[in-house]
């Protein structure tokens, strides 16, 4: 008979599981909170092909995530060591289906339903999305199995890597350009979350990774593999970028913005850059930055509050302290 | 669509070359905004004529040439135009031509410059009189003073909102009382105010409906009919509708009322864009001081027991009563507990603001006539209000005090450089008082009553950072307290001079200045018992070539205002200003700034601005709010509040690891310093590589 084991916060299993457990509860949202009704107006005035190319960059990284949260999360789950790690990847994996949910809050929003059935026939027959989808697949598929060897492993957490830290990115360009222009920004506050947990899951699955990475017998057997794979990816991201931003004129900007991901996905894996970058737009690049920003709370809602996880109560020392006036 | 080069260079202004950012980008943004759009986007007239008749005829201005002939007008045209003024940063003339500068009916061609709004501006509020608006003129394109939104957006506009900024009202416990202010609510929010209820006298969830026990919805559903009405009647699309609520701490509903901002709750009774404030009277605190038992009232039954309500009671008087009379509906919690879940709801989602009560009434100089219950939408509207019996069709209603503001700010780096605090805050004191004299809205006739009786204004500060900054002091340091101290008692000293001169030439005072603390002199007493001068050499200097009153001048200040009175009720109070600081190139009023250069969102854009005048060698001046003990920031704004006869929005600047307790232990620290509100909290978060690299 084997013996169950129960996680134990009290020991810690590494350096991280708890910071990363710590910084994703602070990070949770949901969708609902959001309102993106306020984007109904700026919506009618855009362009049909713009609207055309945010709604596939939508459903594309409605794909995607649904894959992320059906598939890679919990295969990845089962066979990573230690019950911290695997808490904090379950969380994560919860996180994807909210994300892949609130795509279609926004598209709810702002689009029919004929709409968005005809967008989501475009998404199953999309050859070069499906060719994302089903490269990545392949290697959390490989992964089905009671026991796998540590190169299969490498993989599966590295293809989860390039699909967080890369294969996102071709989307995100979209609505988060549109946001520093002024478009569409009560739904980009939805895209600035998601892209939030993206970067720490990127950098959560890549701390993993490395450390199987380190048990390999022929690392570079390994790397060479993922490079393969990175470049293959790489090729049909070109190819999509150019079908989803040819007619808005995009596509020089989009591209170079998809090989600073790429390099930041080879990064989080601990690997050094792949691509020279020259210039990626500023005002996408500003968009990725999630840091603390200023705003006044009549205009709009803010995406700097976080679930509050430092709870102590007062103590009657915390009373005393020196209120002298000063004049 | 292509990608606008003037929101591109604003942008790289970010990326940063041998660890400097390339701030240079934000000149060439303005320049590229003003060539690549501005200009070809605004019409083109021959002569100032042609202009003038051309706006007026097509009913975007009012008809100026009612008070004034063409050469009167053109002499103010031309004082301001000679100033040959130029905006500082991408922001200021970004923000400016976004949602200041009259457009015409398409809203695609700009018909006014900055110059052109000034000029507007000046000329509506003298009403006429020539010399003033040159001296309004002046004053503004000078950037002196900057007048409220919609002051600023509005003057001298045909087809336009109110000029006021602000509106209050109490609710009265009964369907007439809420659907007066639910009918007030969509009425002002459509004229562009932002617009405060007191909840407090709403009975709790559960109370007696005509002695029918559990049938009240209590405060939440009320809260919820606000919030979808505030943002339907938004100004003409213009500007969203934004409104708060405030809530007594012991009245039963407050732990529902902060569980509105959770963000996974009910839809029925989240909260979303609706801003909620607590009023915290002294007991609250002293209750969680002494960590005694602390009991929340089901305030109908407090009215049915003492004809009275709680709200207005006084809480160090009554609350054993309270708590000893069985009639009285009662819970018990743990006040502590209450004020770390306060905390928590401030981490969240940055609500509530706080509003301490007894600090506000303590100083109130009509405390004779009337207390102040709660705040506005920015807690910086401190004035007396009592609720109206609105009646059924057929009958008269008792109509009592809400609170109307109209609000402005001194640019203290410009008034200090000009030498010019008392002809500014002169100046200003005149603008604000044209404003409240010219508004009449008499759709809220209790907001009508305030503003006709009590002629309140509020004249602030911004730009506070930006001055010290600029004259290397340190925000948090003794210098900047010794350079408030004075700063802020002058332009006290100067607005009660202003207001008395205004009512000694209208022969008017507000009414009940009789029974004020400005008339039996209570208000001056702490200014007569000693002179206020600066204790350090470097901000004497600052003040050279300006004569600061001394107590002499007070005594005789008091004399005249026993003799003249006083026009205003309320005076002075400290805005946030967020858009009109942009346009000014200044730093948000008298808060620290966020960063060296700040990440604006706003519901149309995302903006970088540079903090102003930045260079190499003020840098370390700006330090970041987020970096300073939040106990200095309310430290200097004490000392300010002491000049002040309303409130000063504060914001608490935390990060993500402050715990709740860090936060309550600034509410403690604000509350026995005398400040008499708190507004939000703001966190900055934790970036995911710091947090890496402190535990990988």
């Amino acid at each position: 008979m084997s013996q169950y084991k129960a996680v134990n916060w009290n020991t810690p299993e590494n350096d991280y599981a708890g910071m990363f457990w710590e910084q994703n509860l602070r990070q949770f949202w949901i969708d609902t909170e959001y309102i993106p009704s306020k984007d109904i107006d700026s919506w009618k005035s855009l362009t049909p092909e713009i609207q055309e190319a945010y709604k596939r960059a939508l459903g594309g990284l409605t794909l995607l995530d649904t894959i992320q949260s059906h598939t890679g999360m919990p295969k990845l789950l089962d066979h990573i060591d230690g019950l911290q790690n695997k808490a904090v990847l379950s969380f994560m994996c919860m996180m994807e289906a909210i994300h892949a949910k609130s795509y279609s809050t926004i598209f709810t929003t702002v689009n029919s339903t004929a709409e968005i059935n005809e967008l989501f026939e475009w998404v199953e027959s999309n050859k070069l999305l499906q060719f994302k989808a089903a490269t990545i697949d392949k290697y959390y598929i490989s992964l089905d199995a009671a026991k796998v060897s540590n190169e299969d492993l490498f993989m599966g957490l590295a293809a989860s890597v390039l699909l967080e830290s890369f294969l996102f990115y071709s989307g995100f360009f979209m609505p988060l350009w549109l946001a520093g222009q002024g478009q569409m920004v009560a739904s980009a506050d939805i895209i600035k979350k998601i892209v939030a947990d993206e970067s720490i899951h990127g950098v959560f699955v890549g701390l993993l990774a490395q450390d199987v990475y380190k048990k390999l017998p022929d690392p570079e057997k390994s790397k060479a593999e993922l490079v393969e794979l990175l470049m293959e990816l790489y090729e049909n991201e070109l190819k999509y970028t150019d079908e989803l931003y040819t007619e808005v004129g995009l596509t020089a900007d989009v591209k170079e913005y998809v090989r600073y991901n790429a390099n930041k996905a080879m990064m989080n894996l601990g690997f050094e850059e792949l691509f020279e970058i020259k210039a990626v737009n500023s005002i996408v690049l500003n968009g990725l930055n999630g840091e603390t920003t200023q705003h006044d709370f009549f205009s709009k809602k803010s995406t700097n509050y976080e679930k509050s996880t430092e709870i102590l109560y007062l103590r009657d020392e915390d009373f005393q302290m020196d209120t002298d006036p000063v004049f | 669509m292509v990608t606008k080069k003037w929101i591109l260079l604003n942008n790289e202004i970010m990326v940063k070359k041998d660890d400097e950012f390339s701030l240079h980008k934000d000149k060439e943004a303005v320049r590229s905004y003003f060539l690549d759009y501005v200009n070809k986007n605004t019409v083109f007239f021959y002569t100032l004529k042609e202009k003038i008749d051309y706006l007026i005829e097509q009913e975007y201005y009012v008809d100026f040439y009612q008070w004034y002939t063409f050469e009167q007008m053109e002499e103010v045209y031309d004082l301001v135009y000679a100033k040959k003024f130029r905006f500082q940063s991408f922001m200021s003339a970004f923000k400016f031509f976004q949602s200041y500068a009259l457009r015409d009916d398409s809203g695609e061609k700009f018909l006014e410059r900055y110059e052109d709004r000034v000029v507007a501006v000046s000329l509506f509020l003298a009403r006429g009189d020539v010399a003033q608006a040159k001296s309004y003129a002046e004053m503004l394109i000078n950037q002196e003073y900057q007048p409220a939104t919609p002051t600023f957006l509005n003057s001298g506009k045909k087809r336009s909102g109110e000029l006021v900024s602000c509106f209050l009202d109490e609710i009265g416990d009964n369907l007439n009382g809420i659907g007066y202010a639910i009918d007030s609510a969509m009425k002002l929010s459509s004229i562009g105010g932002g617009v405060s209820f007191n909840l407090s006298k709403i009975r709790a969830r559960g109370e007696s409906i005509k002695d029918v026990e559990g049938r009240a919805g209590g405060v939440l559903p009320i809260m919820k009919i606000l919030e979808d009405t505030f943002s339907y009647a938004n100004q003409l699309g213009q500007r969203p509708g934004a409104g708060a609520v405030y809530l007594n701490v012991f009245h039963t509903d407050i732990e529902e009322f902060l569980d509105c901002k959770k963000i996974n709750v009910d839809e029925k009774v989240r909260i979303k864009s609706l801003s909620i404030g607590v009023v915290v009277p002294d007991k609250f605190m002293e209750l969680a001081e002494k960590d005694e038992a602390c009991y929340l009232f089901h305030p109908h039954t407090v009215l049915k027991q003492y004809g009275k309500y709680l709200d207005e009671m006084d809480m160090d008087e009554m609350y054993e009563e309270l708590v000893t009379n069985p009639l009285v509906k009662k819970k018990k919690i743990n006040a502590r507990h209450l004020m770390v879940k306060i905390a928590q709801t401030q981490k969240e989602s940055g609500y509530p603001y706080l509003f301490f009560k007894g600090n506000a009434n303590r100083e109130h100089a009509l405390k004779e006539i009337g207390n102040v219950k709660f705040s506005n939408l920015c807690t910086e509207i401190m004035q007396i209000s009592e609720v109206s019996d609105i009646e059924i069709y057929g009958k008269e209603d008792k109509i009592r005090y809400g609170i109307s503001c109209n609000l402005g700010s001194l640019n203290i780096a410009t008034v200090m450089d000009n030498k010019r605090i008392k002809e500014a805050v002169k100046t200003a004191m005149r603008s604000l008082t044209v404003v409240s004299d010219m508004t009449n809205i008499a759709m809220v006739p209790s907001v009508q009553k305030a503003n006709k009786e009590l002629h309140s204004v509020g004249l602030g500060a911004m730009n506070l950072h930006g001055f010290l900054a600029k004259n290397f002091i340190m925000y948090e340091s003794k210098e900047a307290l010794d350079f408030c101290n004075v700063f802020f008692m002058m332009v006290n000293f100067y607005s009660i001079q202003s207001s008395m001169e205004i009512a000694k030439e209208k022969k008017e005072t507000f009414v009940g200045f009789e029974q004020s603390e400005y008339a039996n002199g209570n208000y001056f007493a702490s200014y007569i018992a000693k002179d206020i001068t600066p204790v350090n050499d470097k901000i004497s200097v600052l003040f050279e070539g300006m004569t600061i009153p001394s107590a002499a001048d007070w005594t005789a200040l008091m004399n005249e205002v026993k003799e003249h009175g006083l026009y205003h009720a309320y005076r002075l109070a400290i805005a946030p200003n967020q858009s009109t600081s942009y346009i000014m190139n200044a730093t948000a009023s008298v808060m620290p700034v966020v960063d060296v250069i700040e990440v604006r969102e706003y519901g149309d854009s995302t903006t970088y601005y540079p903090m102003p005048y930045l260079d190499n060698d003020n840098y370390f001046f700006y330090k970041s709010a987020y970096d300073m003990d939040q106990k200095n920031v309310l430290r200097l704004i004490s000392v300010i509040q002491k000049h002040v006869d309303q409130g000063i929005s504060t914001i608490l600047h935390t990060n993500t690891k402050d715990s709740t307790r860090d936060i309550a232990k600034y509410y403690i620290y604000a509350h026995k310093m005398g400040l008499k509100s708190l507004y939000y909290t703001r966190t900055r978060k934790a970036s995911i590589d710091e947090c890496v690299s402190c535990s990988v």
